[in-house]
């Protein structure tokens, strides 16, 4: 086989699911249920329109994720930054304790932690708040968070800090005027991948929202997978799947550089 | 130094808006009571004009709100629970399952309502209707919609529909054979919810027993329980049913009769309404009856929604007041003829006006008189659970029927001893 | 002062990642379910004692490892071979990198409800597509031996780019002149393969298989929205059985046992896997031998 097959091939796996829910999206309900015969209102627009009049509206869903999103990704940085920067300067075998602590804790299933989680948010009163899911958010990105960036932090030469401190810069002015702009790449990417996180998380959104109008937009996916009793409504499922596929598809289109080192770069210091 | 003026100001402005708004709450709260119950997306569809008349009638003294939930049964329950287990529920009032009530109301959720409602007041119920209200010598539910497991059958295909299992086979595979449906009947098979119902239907209807909860005597591996798991399986096997049935739910089935393609449906009331709308293929030939059985034991599961009020709700008189206007006799009458939903008040069932507008609603009554609840305990969940597990894997010919249901009744068996209810 | 720094995000961690765990060791010996009214009460091991006689957990591990080891290691290959092709130049390379990023990108539960689609019978294109072929519908959601392989289908989909991604990272590692060297030695292409890419690749192959090993373990979003655990249970993981137990069946007690057994089961699997993997790829003078991160 010659590369271009292969390309060809690869590009029908990855996006040819992506095309039929969009092509499914289009199609009218007769349409969809019986495709080889003609019919005189084959395209339709009405699973946007459902989708979009909905009670709440989907766009909502949108901007609950985007708020958890954004709040969840400052609130990982705030903690994971400073922490990444004292991780080079405790005792050097605690440090190695510790990141292989924090591999483990980026390795585990979090799933698993949901009842627990439940309990807190009961306890705490931190159900049903949007903001509040950034806590967890923040703590369950901020091992992988710190790794990112305490390489980063690494890759700076020592030399720096040294000579930042002899022209007596503070220990909150070398942040914000030394390293802050250096890793500033290292820190793009992890906000990335943390925004992602949270922008798809769905076992802990499950189980600490249930106003439907504050739901983000996994849970709301899953809740709408029950959204007619009367036939079967993989026309609106469709548009619900091209809808909140668009802002990732954009990200990942704009961000991809980033998104690629941040990846990758865990891997290449390994 | 500008910077912190700058924050002065927001923090100044946020605590105007604060007390501003706190106050404006509590003189709204002072003079009217906000009273609000989730429900099923269809139910809170259905009952938005209901509740524009109550707020209308109750203007300036209480305001009845709705909230939206998912469609699916199973995910509304999860919604609910998920609501209630995180403290604080949103809501006053529920509208709940019959299956859901007993652990409700043993994880103690649930505001008893014997002191809101009298013995007229349950007299007035259809007989099938008054099943599954209460727990434990508590009444916790006031039912606004009776809901019991129906067979739908073509009348354009038959002049009297099937009343025994054979009869059932008999008639969809000579209809079959001639070429006149692809399939003979259509049920739900996925492993959910609704394939208990299914099967309550039919180990009653075999002259058998799910569990009888005052001994706890677990009958589904006697002989009606094996062979109603039996029937089943036989019915796709025989190419009766489709082997896709393994993963219908209501919609799925009610999509295939709609169209024209099946000759028999198990579905519930509403679908009635949707099978008489312009776009389906079978309009005016459909008939409903009770599901089949042997003689003598006809029985019709029991779906009903009910409305309750939630423990900790500061509002109980008027939620007592909203659940006497949503299921008075006037408001079932407009549940009926605009959604299809089952009246529960006897004397909406029998109104002569009514019936002779739509005689459907005699099938209705005729099925609501024969409606047996599932087993009322609070692990109900479980043990459905268990059983759905079981017919799934006997009708996608993993286990055989005996295997199955013997691994069934043995789980029920464990749940119950290790729940403490059984020695 | 260095501790400051570092207290805020530990003490995150402590009480999402520690506390947790403890918690559930504690009720895993307490009664705490609605029979109890919800209120924990101490039942020495009685949780334990049914947990190992409870034949659906067990069946649910078998059901959970067969997902995570048949859709990481079909990952792996996949990814491997994905990343070998966009480790060569050619024009276009970086649009087909990125646009192959996106299963991953995408929320779990957007897609899963597309599988639902794309994998219905009788209207989703699969099933077409087999009628077409004559093999006739295969009731794949349906049928207990097919819908955990559309399960592992659509995980592999998602996932495949990410593992594919720091392959391709390692691979760029890899100087040319090693594979120069070999092919003047006579060596053809699955040579270099075997003595060069994959030794040298392997760091990356064990982040990669650990990784993915151990979020597979934890499969719940796509299960529960692409069939629910059905048919016949034959696609319920762990995490969806203990979700059943904590919000359906309302009995906290067994479910934290069956998170804590999984949790102890789980972290020993990963080791097990990780040291068998480290045995069975070649190794090469100048691969690195564990990861450091």
């Amino acid at each position: 086989m010659n590369r271009r097959t292969l390309v060809g091939l690869l590009l029908l796996w990855s996006l040819g699911p992506l095309l039929w829910q969009v092509y499914t999206s289009f199609c009218s309900d007769q349409a969809l249920i019986q495709p080889f015969v003609s019919h005189d209102q084959r395209w339709t627009l009405i699973h946007y329109q459902s989708v979009l009049n909905a009670n709440p509206p989907f766009w909502r869903y949108l901007v609950n994720s985007l708020i958890v999103g954004i709040s969840s990704t400052f609130l990982c940085l705030l903690l994971a930054l400073p922490a990444a920067y004292a991780l080079n300067r405790i005792p050097r075998q605690l440090s190695a304790l510790s990141r292989l602590a924090l591999v483990g804790a980026a390795l585990f299933p979090y799933v698993l932690l949901f009842l627990a989680l439940l309990e807190l948010a009961r306890a705490l009163n931190l159900g049903n708040q949007l903001l509040a899911l950034s806590l967890p958010y923040a703590a369950l990105s901020q091992p992988l968070a710190i790794l990112l960036l305490n390489n980063a932090f690494n890759d700076l030469p020592p030399e720096l800090e040294d000579a930042a401190k002899l022209e007596g810069l503070s220990l909150f002015q070398r942040f914000r005027w030394i390293f802050i702009p250096l890793i500033s790449p290292a820190t793009a990417s992890t906000a990335i991948l943390v925004f992602l996180f949270s922008w798809n998380e769905y076992p802990i959104a499950l189980t600490w929202i249930s106003d439907s109008s504050k739901l983000t937009l996994p849970v709301a996916m899953a809740r709408i997978a029950g959204s007619s009793i009367y036939s079967v409504p993989y026309g609106a499922y469709a548009a619900a799947t091209v809808l909140g596929s668009i802002p990732l598809v954009l990200l990942v289109l704009i961000f991809q550089k980033p998104i690629v080192s941040g990846l990758t770069s865990g891997a290449v210091k390994g | 130094m500008r910077h912190s003026h700058f924050i002065r100001r927001i923090i100044a402005t946020l605590f105007i808006v604060l007390i501003c708004s706190a106050g404006f709450g509590i003189a709204q709260a002072r003079s009217i009571e906000s009273v609000s119950f989730l429900m099923a997306a269809p139910f809170a569809d259905a009952t938005q004009d209901l509740v524009k008349q109550f707020n209308q009638e109750h203007r300036g003294n209480i305001s009845l709100q709705v909230v939206r939930g998912p469609l699916e049964t199973e995910a509304m329950s999860d919604l609910a629970i998920s609501s209630l287990l995180l403290g604080k529920a949103p809501f006053d009032g529920l509208l709940m399952d019959v299956t859901w009530l007993p652990k409700y109301a043993a994880a103690g959720w649930m505001q008893p309502l014997e002191d809101y409602f009298s013995e007229t007041d349950i007299a007035s119920l259809a007989i099938g209707a008054r099943e599954g209200n209460s727990y434990d010598g508590h009444l916790y539910r006031w039912p606004m919609n009776a809901d019991m497991g129906l067979l739908y059958y073509r009348t354009d295909l038959m002049e009297q529909p099937p009343e025994t299992p054979d009869q059932l086979v008999q008639v969809s595979q000579s209809l079959q054979k001639d070429k006149k449906v692809d399939w003979g009947y259509v049920w739900q098979g996925r492993q959910y919810e609704g394939l208990s119902c299914v099967y309550l239907e039919l180990i009653d209807g075999f002259g058998g027993d799910w569990l009888k909860t005052d001994s706890n005597q677990i009958g589904l591996n006697s002989k009606p329980g094996v062979e109603a798991a039996a029937w089943l399986q036989g019915l796709i096997d025989q190419g009766v049913s489709p082997r896709a049935v393994t993963n219908y739910g209501e919609a799925e089935a009610l999509q295939s009769f709609k169209v024209g393609d099946a000759a028999f449906m198990r579905n519930w009331p509403y679908a009635w309404a949707e099978l008489q709308k312009s776009d389906s293929a079978v309009k005016g030939n459909v008939g409903i009856t009770t599901m089949v059985a042997k003689p003598g034991h006809t029985t019709a599961t029991l779906g009903s929604w009910g409305l309750t009020v939630l423990k900790g709700s500061s509002h109980v008189d008027a939620s007592i007041e909203a659940i006497r206007f949503l299921t008075s006799e006037t408001a079932q009458k407009q549940l009926f003829l605009k959604y299809g939903y089952s009246p529960t008040q006897q004397r909406v069932i029998d109104d002569p006006q009514l019936l002779q507008d739509k005689p459907i609603l005699a099938e209705f009554g005729r099925a609501l008189k024969v409606a047996t609840p599932r087993p009322q305990t609070a692990l109900y969940a479980q043990i459905s659970d268990v059983l759905t597990r079981q017919l799934s894997s006997i009708l996608t010919g993993e286990r055989t029927p005996e295997n199955g249901m013997n691994v069934a009744a043995a789980n029920t068996n464990q749940i119950l001893m290790s729940a403490g209810e059984k020695p | 002062m260095i501790i400051f720094l570092l207290l805020p995000a530990l003490l995150l961690l402590l009480v999402v990642f520690v506390v947790p765990l403890f918690r559930y060791a504690w009720l895993s010996f307490h009664a705490d379910s609605v029979i109890t009214g919800l209120i924990a009460i101490p039942n020495g091991g009685a949780n334990w004692l049914r947990l190992l006689q409870d034949l659906r957990y067990w069946q649910d591990l078998g059901q959970t490892l067969r997902f995570a080891g048949v859709s990481v290691g079909l990952e792996l290959i996949l990814a491997l071979c994905i990343a070998l092709l966009l480790d060569q130049r050619w024009r276009g390379r970086d649009v087909v990198r990125t646009l192959a990023l996106i299963p991953w990108a995408l929320p779990t539960t957007v897609m899963a409800l597309g599988w639902r689609w794309i994998f219905n019978t009788p209207y989703g294109p699969i099933d077409h597509f087999t009628k077409i072929a004559g093999i006739g519908s295969l009731n794949i959601l349906g049928d207990p031996n097919f819908a955990w392989i559309a399960t592992v289908w659509a995980d592999v989909w998602k996932t495949t780019p990410f593992a594919a991604l720091i392959l391709l990272a390692g691979l760029q590692t890899i100087p040319a002149d090693l594979y120069e060297a070999l092919r003047l030695e006579g060596g053809n292409a699955l040579i270099c393969l075997r003595r060069i890419t994959l030794p040298l690749l392997r760091p990356y192959i064990l982040l990669a298989l650990l990784f993915r090993l151990a979020q597979s373990f934890g499969v719940f979003d796509l299960i529960q929205v692409l069939t629910g655990g059905g048919p016949a249970s034959t696609t319920e993981s762990i995490a969806l059985y203990a979700y059943w137990n904590a919000l359906r069946f309302l009995d906290f007690g067994y479910s934290s046992t069956i998170i804590m057994a999984s949790f102890v089961l789980i972290s020993l699997i990963c080791v097990i896997a990780w040291i068998g993997l480290q045995v069975l790829i070649p190794t090469h003078p100048k691969s690195r031998g564990v990861i450091e991160l």
